[in-house]
């Protein structure tokens, strides 16, 4: 039991624990990862969501996935913290407090630095596995995205996943 | 217990050698550090197996170090994990040949003798090879028949002779877009090639037939239709396979191995004894195994006698290029056929195998068209970005991806030219960087050779011509020194003489009595053409040389 729940600990806490967010030299806040993440890649791919993708647990899949690495995760993290410091140098809020239009301005502020198009890149790309990966990962509900893309996916299709 | 042969890895280059000689009789034991998959373990979960790369090793815990050398000659070091640049193709039973795409092309006989016919070429370490065309041919048939290929010989100016008049097998179906190719060709004076494919259309060689999934490179086969060395091979003899055992060691005394020292699954070290070793883990593990094993007797790494193991490293230059079909413009009938799913587009040009330029024969390649892998993921984040290379999203993005994947399709190319061996691109291990055994990494050293980029240019402005001459729109390509980490040679070199190569003609180490080399570190230079059927020809012509020594040995 205490393994298990260790785990469970360890599985949830990368994206629970939060990510401290400065304003120049001065702490403004803290907010975790998971929470920004789930605005940002709504407002990335709005038809992830109209398509029933479960792009959100799907992030917490893949950022605790065994394939996926230290590095990538740790990018992932330190993206959420620096999209916040810029919607805190721009308009003195977290990210998740701005109104879309405004949250829109962030993206493609950030969008021009290095890191940024990388981080947006990195998260375009998981919500397209999430809304085009097989539904066996709980994602792809109905085969929408699939039906979306009229995309016949390869037989035999997978029975576990794998993880 | 004493076996008559270990052989270390069981792909294309290790699984000849285990079926041959364990069908003659002799006792074969093969060391696999790759699961056994099988048939049905071969799903098309694309994020397991292109995107989490299930098959290859995780590079924290196996990876290599890329030394890479600039223009202006100084390196660059790249270690693997840390940029996430990985050279594993696929680490199970039968190898990265249960994710081949199989498309199969014989060598010519000048890529034989690429020195003698074409020249000295400055920077370059090219030779002739020590054994000709004539004397693969049977073995290029024998693969034919034994793996399975299918698909119609066609006659063309650089046609290799043949033995026998066709391939035993009939040709896979194909997408009738191949009639618009066969078409442009035509209009453009270019012969049109079916491309053979190690694939069997229909049941036969007690495995079955192809599915016509869509989705086969880079996917291991549910059917047993493609022609792996697990499928084709090892699934019909008897040898012993032990799976999950990594060799990190040979031992050795002044002439012979003695034995290969290898992890199994719980990490305990064990040992294997036998008359003939044969190694075959793939070019670069190859040369990092003897370079690793050096003893007493060999303090430069097994048969580095002559500083020659790991020299001389290949890939496959050239480059890929594309272009889109769109819907505007063709009738109902002819998007039905762009769109058709599943079918093959087995196409290929060879016209420029050989060209002259400013009164010199150059040694050019081969082309292969093939339409867009099936994976939808890499398809859509191919639209991540406008005309202006800014990144796009939301409705933007949304209306990009349908439109492009719904009404339209890319048709793409692949230029397979020489990698010219030389001097800066090889192999060697590295004195920090361990892996997960504590054992050291393998270096790759890489540089590309200005004329391979000549020639891969050359040959992709020929692709693009007949992509415009279809009817295709966007079309481009990229030429360019990278590695393609599944088309890979050489490091190992046969030859006559000692100083410079590391095996004789038969692949036997000129510096050891029984240890034997089959995979792709062979080859002196690569041909124009994918490496997988010429490392199965060559496996099978060794493995009746060993058959003839043992013969003689009892």
């Amino acid at each position: 039991m205490f393994k298990n729940s260790r785990r469970t600990f360890l599985k949830q806490s990368f994206l629970s624990t939060a990510v401290l967010v400065m304003a120049g030299d001065k702490l403004f806040g803290a907010i975790t990862p998971l929470e920004t993440l789930v605005v940002v890649q709504e407002d990335l791919f709005p038809h992830a969501k109209e398509l029933s993708s479960n792009a959100s647990a799907y992030i917490s899949l893949i950022l605790n996935h065994s394939r996926v690495s230290d590095r990538d995760k740790a990018f992932i993290r330190n993206g959420v913290q620096w999209l916040n410091e810029e919607a805190i140098l721009q308009y003195k809020k977290l990210y998740t407090q701005l109104s879309p239009v405004n949250r829109q301005n962030i993206l493609h502020t950030v969008s021009n630095e290095k890191w940024g198009e990388r981080w947006l890149y990195t998260l375009l790309t998981y919500t397209m596995e999430a809304m085009l990966g097989d539904p066996i990962y709980g994602i792809n509900k109905n085969e929408s995205g699939w039906k979306w893309l009229h995309h016949t996916a390869g037989i035999p299709r997978p029975t576990k996943a794998f993880l | 217990m004493m076996y008559d042969i270990c052989i270390i890895g069981s792909g294309a280059g290790g699984a000849p050698i285990a079926y041959e000689l364990s069908r003659a009789g002799y006792k074969v034991v093969v060391l696999e550090k790759g699961k056994n998959y099988k048939e049905e373990d071969f799903t098309k979960d694309e994020l397991a197996v292109s995107r989490r790369d299930m098959f290859t090793p995780l590079l924290k815990e196996e990876q290599h170090v890329i030394n890479e050398r600039n223009a202006d000659g100084s390196y660059t070091r790249h270690v693997g994990s840390e940029v996430n640049w990985s050279f594993w193709n696929g680490s199970m039973v039968g190898g990265s040949s249960n994710l081949m795409s199989g498309f199969f092309h014989r060598m010519k006989p000048n890529d034989f003798r690429l020195k003698s016919v074409y020249g000295k070429i400055e920077g370059a370490n090219v030779v002739d090879w020590p054994i000709s065309y004539e004397d693969l041919e049977p073995y290029y048939t024998k693969v034919e028949k034994v793996v399975g290929i299918s698909g119609n010989v066609t006659k063309h100016k650089y046609a290799e002779p043949r033995s026998t008049p066709n391939f035993p097998h009939a040709a896979l179906e194909e997408n009738r877009v191949t009639k618009w190719f066969d078409g442009a060709c035509g209009n453009l004076g270019f012969s049109s090639l079916q491309t053979p494919r190690a694939i069997l259309p229909h049941a036969a060689l007690q495995r079955n037939g192809c599915s016509y999934s869509n989705f086969c490179g880079s996917y291991g086969c549910a059917t047993g239709a493609k022609g792996s060395a697990r499928a084709a091979l090892l699934q019909k003899c008897d040898a012993k396979i032990i799976t999950e055992a990594f060799v990190y060691k040979l031992e050795s005394d002044a002439s012979r191995i003695t034995k290969a020292h290898y992890y199994d699954k719980e990490f305990n070290p064990q040992t294997i004894e036998a008359k003939i070793f044969v190694v075959a883990a793939q070019a670069i593990e190859t040369s990092r195994l003897l370079l690793n094993s050096k003893n007493r007797y060999f303090p430069r790494g097994l048969a580095n006698n002559y500083g020659q193991v790991g020299k001389n490293l290949l890939f496959s230059a050239g480059g890929v290029g594309q272009g889109r079909f769109r819907y505007e413009g063709l009738d109902e009938n002819q998007q039905k056929e762009l769109m058709q799913a599943g079918l093959f587009f087995n196409r290929s040009l060879q016209d420029w195998y050989e060209y002259e330029e400013n009164g010199k024969k150059i040694k050019g390649g081969t082309i292969d068209f093939l339409f867009e892998h099936a994976n939808i993921i890499p398809r859509v984040s191919k639209e991540f970005y406008n005309d202006e290379n800014k990144l796009i999203w939301g409705r933007e993005l949304q209306e990009k991806i349908h439109k492009n994947i719904t009404t339209a399709r890319v048709l793409t190319f692949e230029v397979f030219n020489d990698w010219l061996p030389t001097e800066y691109c090889y192999v060697s291990v590295d004195d920090e960087v361990k892996d997960k055994f504590h054992m050291p990494v393998g270096v790759i050293h890489l540089w590309g050779h200005p004329h391979d980029l000549e020639v891969g240019e050359k040959l992709a402005k020929k692709a693009s011509e007949v992509l415009k001459e279809m009817g295709a729109k966007e079309i481009f390509y990229s030429v360019s020194s990278a590695p393609p980490p599944n088309l890979v040679a050489g490091g190992c070199r046969f030859g006559e003489d000692e100083k410079t190569s590391v095996l004789d003609s038969n692949c036997k180490a000129h510096a050891l009595e029984n240890l034997y080399v089959t995979d792709g570190s062979f080859m002196p230079t690569g041909g124009s053409v994918p490496y997988t059927w010429t490392i199965y020809a060559n496996a099978f012509r060794v493995a009746d040389k060993i058959i003839s020594r043992l013969a003689n040995y009892s």
